[in-house]
């Protein structure tokens, strides 16, 4: 089956945050708030309040579509800035620089939709963690793009095969909204587990 | 709080700002914060404004209607979930398929596990001779690893259930209340009356939970396809009915909670219920039941049997995706 629909890039930051978490938003359509996801929104939904500003010699352009025919993907941006003619997104992110690095994927991801929307090259990006108020540079190099194109590709067929990818346990289960759905440790329990007579 | 229970005729249900609020006579009765909310049951004809069934469904909390007499009627439920695997896992092995045996020995020997520890219990604490009983239910919980067919299974089932409620008098240890056997629609007798009572809210319960995980609750493998019926709910159920109703039941009765001035008996058909006041007191056990924490046996982590439908819904998914190579009965020690 040739895949003829689009991803969305958020599900790219979720595949690689956990395939299998990202098999149960996008696969079983499932999606359970906690404290981390519902200040996520309410953030988003602060960011997305305004529309697009000329802030002195920067243009800043706040949540348009994007997409990219090349690689099946649309999405929202949260910030678009442009300066001296150069695009470069802008991801707004709750709480601090994670451990993990697939805010950056989520970037990269905009920057390869943007480059095919503008005919540009995007070199950077940034993510904006409102815990700290601070920015992060994202450079965007030829490594962080290969992984985005093989995330790209592996959930591509995550979606049209809908084949589960099984849960583990890992230290980031402590944070996903979906751990009283997926219960990780399940398997390892049940190997050691004697029913009573 | 989980389930609220409005039994009062005539009530009005609304939603003022972010809490469920009961009125009765035009004075609030009750007013929860809609958080703490996670079903609504109706007994008898409560009304309930539009905002609060919207409000309540888009919180996915459903809303169950029964009679007076705690027989269901009908139900408010929130969109079934999206996740079309598991229905598809659900029905794929419908019939006697490998899955469905070993489910329906699972539910089976879940219950019968727990009606034998039950008797076990009771021959301890109370001095008594339950073994006629007690070999009777391992004699079925023996041939069930060799039954092949789920038919066969259902027999087991029904000498093991036999076994227990010849029992089941010798569990009551007070004198105005007794049990010959097991009879309803309608219940003719007071144990009888709070054990269908018992089982309506539990089978209320259990669906919920089975529509969170994503399951049609209408397609069973112990309990057959028959219109409105809701199979899957009915088989989850039997590892759980000694373990919350019985067991409400027997307090009640053992703990002199309720005595026969509770209940009303029907003319003509001879239907049992109980009074408004007896009513309120049963509910608020069986919550109460159902807010106890304990020790879940494969997970072993402290739960409440509310969370533990859940749990349980969980384990049936995993196994019928193949997460899982067995379906772990909740079997207490």
């Amino acid at each position: 089956m040739k895949n003829t629909e689009y991803i969305q890039i958020a599900a790219l930051n979720q595949y690689a945050y956990c395939s299998h978490r990202c098999w149960r938003m996008f696969c079983a359509g499932e999606f359970t708030d906690n404290q981390y996801t519902i200040e996520g929104t309410a953030l988003h939904d602060r960011v997305h309040t305004t529309g697009d500003i000329d802030k002195e010699d920067t243009w800043q352009i706040r949540a348009i579509y994007l997409k990219s025919e090349k690689y099946k993907l649309i999405g929202k941006s949260d910030l678009i800035e442009v300066v001296s003619g150069e695009y470069y997104p802008i991801e707004y992110k709750r709480g601090r620089k994670g451990e993990w690095d697939n805010d950056e994927l989520q970037v990269c991801a905009q920057a390869l939709c943007l480059e095919e929307m503008t005919g540009q090259n995007i070199n950077i990006g940034y993510i904006y963690y409102a815990h700290s108020h601070q920015r992060q540079l994202v450079e965007i190099n030829q490594e962080l793009r290969d992984s985005a194109i093989a995330t790209i590709a592996a959930v591509t067929n995550l979606l049209e095969t809908g084949t589960m990818p099984p849960p583990s346990y890992s230290k980031r289960c402590k944070g996903c909204s979906l751990y009283s759905q997926c219960l990780p440790k399940a398997f390892d329990k049940l190997r050691n587990y004697q029913e009573a007579n | 709080m989980g389930t609220v229970y409005v039994t009062q005729e005539d009530a009005y249900i609304g939603k003022v700002d972010e809490s469920l609020n009961i009125k009765a006579d035009k004075k609030t009765v009750l007013d929860v914060p809609l958080i703490k909310v996670d079903g609504l049951v109706i007994m008898g004809r409560a009304n309930i404004s539009p905002a609060a069934i919207s409000e309540l469904i888009s919180r996915k909390i459903p809303i169950t209607y029964l009679n007076v007499n705690g027989k269901y009627l009908a139900s408010i439920e929130p969109d079934m979930g999206k996740n079309i695997f598991v229905r598809n896992a659900q029905w794929k092995a419908a019939g006697e398929s490998a899955q469905a045996v070993h489910l329906t020995q699972g539910f089976v020997r879940g219950k019968l596990k727990n009606y034998r520890q039950s008797l076990l219990l009771a021959q301890r604490r109370y001095d008594l001779d339950l073994n006629s009983g007690i070999t009777q239910l391992s004699n079925a919980i023996a041939s069930l690893e060799q039954a092949k067919s789920i038919n066969s299974l259902r027999g087991y089932e029904g000498a093991g259930s036999a076994a227990y409620f010849g029992c089941f008098n010798q569990l009551i240890r007070v004198d105005n209340f007794s049990f010959s056997t097991r009879n309803r629609r309608p219940p003719t007798d007071t144990v009888n009356s709070l054990l269908s009572l018992g089982y309506s809210l539990l089978r209320h319960d259990i669906q919920g939970a089975l529509n969170m995980v994503g399951f049609d609750p209408y397609l069973g493998y112990l309990h057959t396809e028959r219109y409105g019926r809701p199979s899957l709910a009915l088989d989850l159920m039997e590892e759980f009915r000694p373990l919350i109703v019985d067991a409400v039941v027997l307090a009640a009765i053992n703990r002199r909670m309720l005595a026969p001035k509770d209940f009303i008996t029907e003319p003509v058909s001879g239907a049992v219920s109980l009074t408004k006041e007896g009513l309120h007191l049963f509910l608020r056990l069986y919550q109460e039941k159902k807010l106890s924490k304990f020790k879940h046996p494969v997970m072993q982590k402290q739960y409440t049997y509310q969370e533990s439908f859940e749990i349980q819904g969980r384990f049936l998914a995993k196994y019928l995706l193949g997460e899982i190579d067995k379906y772990p009965p909740l079997v207490m020690k």
